[in-house]
């Protein structure tokens, strides 16, 4: 075990079973049967419920036990966890930590370029004071600063999606989402940015000029920080938030989550709301946490998890587990355990991808995990799989190109280089689209009786799993470096659940998180240009801009206009990838 | 007696046709630039794609009884079980 885990368990009851295992009977029985017929290991049957969740305030795991050193010494390198122990004690204000964060973020922001929108300091720091005058226990979110992607309706701020459709919009309520941050004391700092309308990388509206840098080459915009939940991917890497909250079609939280070194999570479809959601599909879309760490993510989603009377997709669920001590390791002595006996399967090509780094990496952590006391093995794909992730594949954006309609009629141009993301698929016919939602739910259960009859949890492809609406969450692994660019960058896997999974998830994150430190490291900061460098950025980023038919994102800074202009030398290739979605 | 596949013309038809009919103007884009944001030839292709997957579609079969058609499956797995 590292000696930077905050607070570990040592008296979990080691027969307690996650819910995925209680949820459905059929893929439950599918399961006992296989392993009856298949193996000598004893089926693993439920012995205990799974535990209801303790309230947030209440959570004796949602607080940090010690604050690690680097911490304590830099106030925006702490995890919610160790804030929340500081804010909790008294060591800590809402105001100093948000101070903390406004300080990086004027002194880096406009080299990251992470945000749409930034409140003022002066309002943040209003809110912040009227947090502190709040009574009763602090809450583990209280004063926490969040950097939401820009697709969630906020009543304060514009909600843009990062396209000119939404230009200026500003919703008169929170998205529900929002709403239960705020509950829970969040603070907004303002909007992230992202990929335009909820698909690829961040670009300028109306042009293919990138925006956000990823956090881990803050000095070249090359190294693309995926999409579409970019610009929060960057701030929570780059110590400008300590936590966010994407959107996910294909991959969008667990792309650029990999790519910035993050934990993030696509729970299962209909945990958490879509209310107040700007959509790219009504089918698809899914709201989760984007953080640092397991626990951190499992602190966001159980502020967010649970049913909502706007969004009926997210009724007649099972309860809300209590996802906080999931992702709470537990140790035997020293030894970091497996929280639930789990099996994680290994599907075949995971070690047959081209790049060698990444399959030493891949070894050498299916090897912890196996030493953490994981059965890791083999597993092969359901039936008529590679139809069912091909051909049969389609993220149901026929129904996002019907919701853009006005604008499509309006101008095409709205939607600059993302327009062959909704456009032509209002040519998919209704029987068509009918039989993708029916190969859905095939692939669902297939899943779910085949592939989860091997195993518990599997590295997966989070487009893959993302459509039938199953549980995904990425976790760092390492670093290597990047074909292209040969800059050194995180590297990471995505792990997938059955459905209502994300305790399982949660759990092998954190223990494989509790003996490695990969999650923990930190990206160098920006190099700060020189003033003669910047001089003359404003004209030839203006003129870079208006070559390239932006619409918007003029002014700001002279280091924004250099930043800008810079970007503006490495345009982003305009292919539409349904897996930055 | 085989029907003769569309070809690729007939295929850009029906999508300039529909996006006529849906009043939807593709003609402010350039034909064909890479470099723009968006160009008509790119949302052709695109276009032409889709309209591929049609017969994959039509020739999967699916066990209507067993396999409904459902928009949200994984909390219509949980709502039916």
């Amino acid at each position: 075990m590292t000696d930077t885990v905050p607070v570990v368990d040592t008296d979990a009851n080691l027969d307690e079973v996650p819910q995925d295992k209680t949820i459905d009977r059929r893929w439950f029985l599918a399961r006992t049967a296989a392993i009856a017929a298949g193996t000598t290991a004893a089926a693993w049957l439920p012995e205990a419920a799974s535990a209801a969740p303790v309230p947030l305030g209440a959570h004796p795991f949602a607080y940090a036990r010690n604050v690690r050193p680097d911490a304590r010494g830099d106030l925006t390198e702490l995890t919610i966890a160790e804030a929340a122990e500081l804010i909790r004690t008294g060591r800590l204000s809402p105001v100093t930590l948000t101070e903390a964060y406004l300080d990086r973020i004027d002194k880096y922001e406009d080299i990251y370029l992470a945000f749409n929108h930034l409140k003022s300091r002066s309002e943040l720091l209003a809110e912040a004071r009227a947090l502190g005058r709040k009574r009763g226990k602090p809450h583990p979110l209280h004063g926490i600063s969040f950097a939401p992607k820009d697709n969630y309706y906020t009543h304060d701020m514009p909600t843009t999606a990062n396209s000119p459709i939404f230009l200026g919009f500003v919703p008169d309520y929170d998205a529900t989402c929002i709403a239960r941050l705020r509950d829970e004391d969040a603070i907004m700092l303002g909007k992230a940015q992202m990929g335009a309308l909820a698909s690829g990388r961040g670009v300028i509206p109306g042009t293919n000029i990138p925006t956000n840098r990823n956090a881990w080459t803050p000095d070249d915009i090359r190294y693309n920080p995926a999409g579409s939940s970019s610009g929060t991917g960057t701030a929570v890497a780059a110590r400008l938030a300590t936590g966010g909250i994407g959107t996910q079609t294909g991959g969008s939280i667990t792309g650029p989550s990999v790519a910035e070194n993050l934990t993030g999570m696509a729970p299962t479809f209909g945990r958490t709301s879509l209310y107040g959601v700007i959509p790219l599909t009504y089918t698809v879309d899914r709201t989760g946490p984007m953080a640092r760490d397991a626990k951190d993510c499992a602190i966001i989603l159980q502020a967010l998890a649970g049913p909502d009377r706007n969004d009926p997709r997210t009724r007649g669920l099972p309860p809300v587990p209590d996802f906080v001590t999931a992702a709470t390791p537990v140790t035997r002595g020293r030894k970091v355990v497996p929280r639930y006996r789990t099996t994680v399967g290994v599907p075949p090509d995971f070690l047959t991808v081209s790049d060698a780094q990444q399959v030493a990496l891949r070894r050498t952590m299916l090897g912890v995990l196996a030493d953490i006391g994981y059965r890791v093995v083999d597993v092969t794909m359901p039936d008529e799989w590679n139809l069912l992730v091909g051909d049969l594949a389609e993220t149901q954006h026929a129904s996002g190109a019907h919701y853009f309609m006005p604008w499509l009629k309006q101008d095409v141009r709205l939607f600059g280089p993302r327009l062959d993301g909704f456009l032509p698929f209002v040519l998919r016919s209704g029987p068509g689209l009918l039989k993708l939602q029916q190969a859905n739910l095939i692939l669902l259960k297939r899943i779910v009786e085949q592939l989860f009859a091997q195993c518990d949890v599997t590295f997966v492809n989070a487009g893959n799993f993302n459509r039938p609406g199953l549980p995904t969450i990425s976790m760092p692994i390492g670093f290597g470096t990047d074909n292209t660019t040969g800059l050194t960058v995180p590297r990471g896997v995505v792990l997938g659940g059955a459905p209502f999974g994300e305790q399982r998830l949660l759990s092998v994150v954190a223990a494989y998180q509790a003996v490695t430190d990969f999650h923990l490291r930190r990206p160098p900061d920006p190099t700060l240009p020189t003033l003669a460098a910047t001089t003359t950025a404003t004209a030839r980023a203006t003129a870079a801009l208006s070559a390239a038919g932006a619409t918007s994102f003029g002014g700001g800074s002279a280091l924004r206009q250099h930043t800008l202009a810079e970007n503006a030398k490495h345009p982003v290739s305009n292919t539409f990838d349904p897996d930055e979605a | 007696m085989a029907v003769t596949p569309p070809t690729r013309a007939e295929l850009e038809a029906i999508a300039r046709s529909t996006f006529a009919l849906l009043d939807i103007d593709i003609s402010v884009l350039p034909v064909n630039d890479p470099a723009a944001p968006m160009d008509q030839a790119r949302i052709i292709e695109a276009s032409i794609n889709i309209l591929a997957k049609e017969p994959i579609l039509a020739a999967y079969e699916v066990d209507g009884q067993a396999d409904a058609t459902t928009l949200y499956p994984t909390p219509f797995l949980e709502w039916t079980r």
